[in-house]
């Protein structure tokens, strides 16, 4: 059950490495009993975040406090916090029971206690089988349950649980993500889970935390995070999203691709700028007399359960997810609902998603270098000409 | 996959060091082992030899003194180089690197002159004593005493002792670490609980590595104590250079295979401290 008191909070947190700034003035309060995911790319601070609150590192600016005290100055092992690592780090020269047991012998607990705390924790992660099994012969799922148990044995108040599905294959990682939920709930142990699948985010947190580059994006339940995204980065990273550039016309009425639209949202300025998040599953499919906005089927791609389309309007290439299949090269209406549209302040992310010329920035870049050095090609050949004559 | 061409031309590969150790270790082996049961005159059969070990008071002092000295040199290693190699090995690699090299370099100079600089330092109106000369204190006996010995034995031989430790030290990675103080350990618990249990095959290899050539050392004896120690590395030189036809031969090729079986028994024994699976036998 998540309570009311936060359990964790971190405060104006920046952390640097080398000069490079990792986590730059990062505030997040934690509620008891929470289940929070950290989401984001890789190399955008996770990690890091989680070594903050369970003290491997101190942080250049800012506190860090457990049960509203201070605890910035408190070693990690004096920390009600239990981590299970990227790569799990069981120790090779204990079998599992002595891996389980190693955190209630430091803690000095009777040797029968220990035994059957052990025994009843190895019972929850379905490992009891296995106690007297060295670590190098179990194979990665079974690491990944008896990492979970010796963790969780301690009683901490808080685990942190560091891409822990991510060396596990697809079904696996679904059964794994059932059973971290169902330990979470069972115990009411406050988990912060960190991962870079929004997939696993959306389904197993009470709380998303949307990180990039260091900084916050956005927290928020998951219906939250992907029913009104914040900012075009989150937006993009969370599902699909086309997102269209608008004028906010007045409250409940944005002007996108040169005509007015009724929206739910409200409280920008007249004529202020804004990003326009549309989910393709959201865009209707009907004749082109009939569309709001029109355009033509430049690619169809069957999904499975539905098509999915890449609609040309006026050169800005729109995602659309529908059941019925159109012709590449047909004409087609577009209509956009009301509460389909979702409105955005502008950000530093704007401009830089939200159109389906290509799926990645990646993809992006690799076709800009290389109409560059196509330019550079041609100028040369040019020049040398000239050089001819 | 061309399984027989493998096989030859691994073979062809292995040659060298199947004749390598033919020649060079197992028949020296075989002399050994033969000289030390049959007489080199006669040709007989004897068990004369090998009993002059386990008989003759001076054989029996010196191999006393030899498994005191040895097994002091190695304790003083050990606690030398355990913390050592372990602040070593939480090092940025850059600087690990830089000490290793500086650990590894009295090594590329030949042992004798090592030695013998030694003596230099430490002899009557050597290095030290004109220093303790400088602040009054009057000259010390140091060269000859068997301290000096052990000193010989600990410098030439500590690089053994702190190289396998390090090794096994740099191999507990940091999660290792951070794992065990996320469980609670302080850093006493985290060194007992695990870095010690990590780091012992390593130690089981350094202490043989370092005990081996200490207990069968001559020339280090010699040098540091002008002749006064004598260990039983330096008899089986004696009666082999000095007695060769006088039974010599027989007595100190008796005294090695002798020796060889301790040493063997002891890395044994040494052996069973560690996992099977963990680190192997190291003879
Ligand atoms: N100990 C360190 N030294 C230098 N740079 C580091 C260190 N730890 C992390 N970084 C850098 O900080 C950034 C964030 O790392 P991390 O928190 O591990 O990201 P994530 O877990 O989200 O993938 C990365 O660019 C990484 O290279
Ligand atoms: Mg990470």
């Amino acid at each position: 059950m998540v309570k009311e008191q936060n359990i964790i909070e971190l405060h104006n947190i920046t952390v640097s490495f080398d000069g490079e700034t990792v986590l730059d003035d990062l505030d997040l309060s934690i509620k008891d009993g929470e289940f929070v995911t950290f989401l984001g790319a890789s190399g955008c601070g996770k990690t890091t975040t989680l070594r903050v609150i369970a003290g491997f590192i101190s942080p250049d600016h800012g506190d860090v406090f457990f049960d509203g005290a201070r605890i910035n100055d408190l070693p990690p092992h004096k920390r009600q916090v239990n981590t299970i690592f990227q790569r799990y780090a069981l120790f090779p020269h204990l079998n599992v029971f002595d891996n389980v047991a190693f955190g209630l012998k430091v803690a000095g607990m009777k040797k029968d206690q220990i035994k059957e705390k052990v025994e009843e924790m190895l019972e929850l992660v379905n490992m009891r089988a296995f106690a007297q099994r060295k670590i190098h012969n179990l194979s990665g799922g079974q690491q990944q349950r008896v990492a979970i148990a010796r963790a969780l044995v301690n009683n901490p108040r808080v685990l942190l649980l560091d891409e822990p599905l991510a060396a596990l294959d697809y079904k696996l990682r679904k059964d794994m993500q059932n059973e971290l939920k169902r330990i979470q709930r069972q115990t009411g142990i406050t988990f912060i889970f960190v991962t870079h699948d929004q997939e696993e985010a959306l389904s197993m947190s009470d709380t998303v935390v949307v990180m990039n580059e260091g900084k916050i994006q956005q927290i928020g339940s998951p219906t939250k995070i992907y029913n009104e995204p914040e900012n075009a980065f989150v937006a993009d990273f969370i599902g699909e999203s086309n997102i269209i550039d608008g004028v906010m016309l007045d409250d409940f009425k944005v002007r996108l691709d040169g005509r007015a639209f009724k929206c739910l949202d409200k409280g920008f300025a007249v004529n202020e700028p804004v990003d326009v998040v549309i989910r393709p599953e959201d865009v209707d499919i009907v004749s082109p007399e009939k569309g709001e906005l029109t355009g033509e089927v430049s690619s169809i791609t069957f999904k499975g359960d539905y098509y999915e389309m890449i609609v040309d309007v006026c050169g800005f290439k729109w995602m659309v997810q529908a059941t019925d299949e159109q012709l590449v090269g047909a004409k087609v209406g577009l209509v956009i609902e009301p509460d389909a549209i979702h409105i955005m302040k502008k950000s530093k992310y704007s401009g830089m998603f939200g159109d389906y010329s290509t799926f990645s920035t990646e993809m992006d870049e690799m076709e800009e270098e290389a109409r560059l050095e196509e330019e550079r090609l041609e100028e040369e050949a040019a020049q040398e000409e000239k050089g001819d004559e | 996959m061309n399984n027989r061409k493998g096989t030859f031309s691994r073979g062809l590969l292995n040659a060298p060091y199947v004749i390598w150790s033919l020649v060079f270790i197992l028949i020296p082996l075989v002399f050994v082992v033969y000289y030390s049961f049959f007489d080199l005159e006669s040709g007989r059969f004897t068990l004369e030899y090998v009993k002059i070990f386990f008989t003759k008071p001076m054989y029996v002092k010196a191999f006393g003194i030899s498994l005191l000295y040895s097994l002091i040199a190695t304790a003083i290693s050990l606690v030398i180089a355990y913390p050592f190699a372990y602040f070593l090995s939480r090092k940025k690699p850059a600087s690990q690197s830089v000490q290793m090299i500086l650990i590894m370099l009295p090594m590329w100079m030949n042992m004798l002159v090592r030695t013998y600089s030694w003596t230099t330092i430490l002899e009557g109106n050597g290095l030290i004593n004109n220093l303790l000369e400088l602040v009054g204190i009057g000259p010390v006996t140091m060269l000859g005493t068997g301290g000096a010995v052990v000193l010989g034995m600990v410098y030439n031989y500590l690089p053994y002792m702190i190289l396998p430790i390090y090794t096994g030290m740099s191999k507990i990675g940091q999660p290792l670490l951070e794992a065990a103080e996320d469980l609670g350990c302080n850093g006493f618990q985290k060194l007992k609980r695990v870095i010690m249990p990590l780091s012992l095959s390593g130690v089981i290899s350094g202490i043989i590595m370092v005990f081996v050539p200490s207990i069968s050392t001559f020339y280090i004896s010699q040098k540091m104590s002008n002749g006064k120690v004598v260990l039983i590395g330096d008899l089986i030189e004696q009666q082999i250079k000095e007695f060769w036809a006088a039974g010599g031969l027989n007595r100190g090729a008796a005294m090695s295979f002798v020796l060889m079986l301790i040493i063997l028994l002891c890395t044994f024994v040494m052996n069973r401290f560690t996992d099977d699976d963990e680190g192997g036998m190291i003879i």
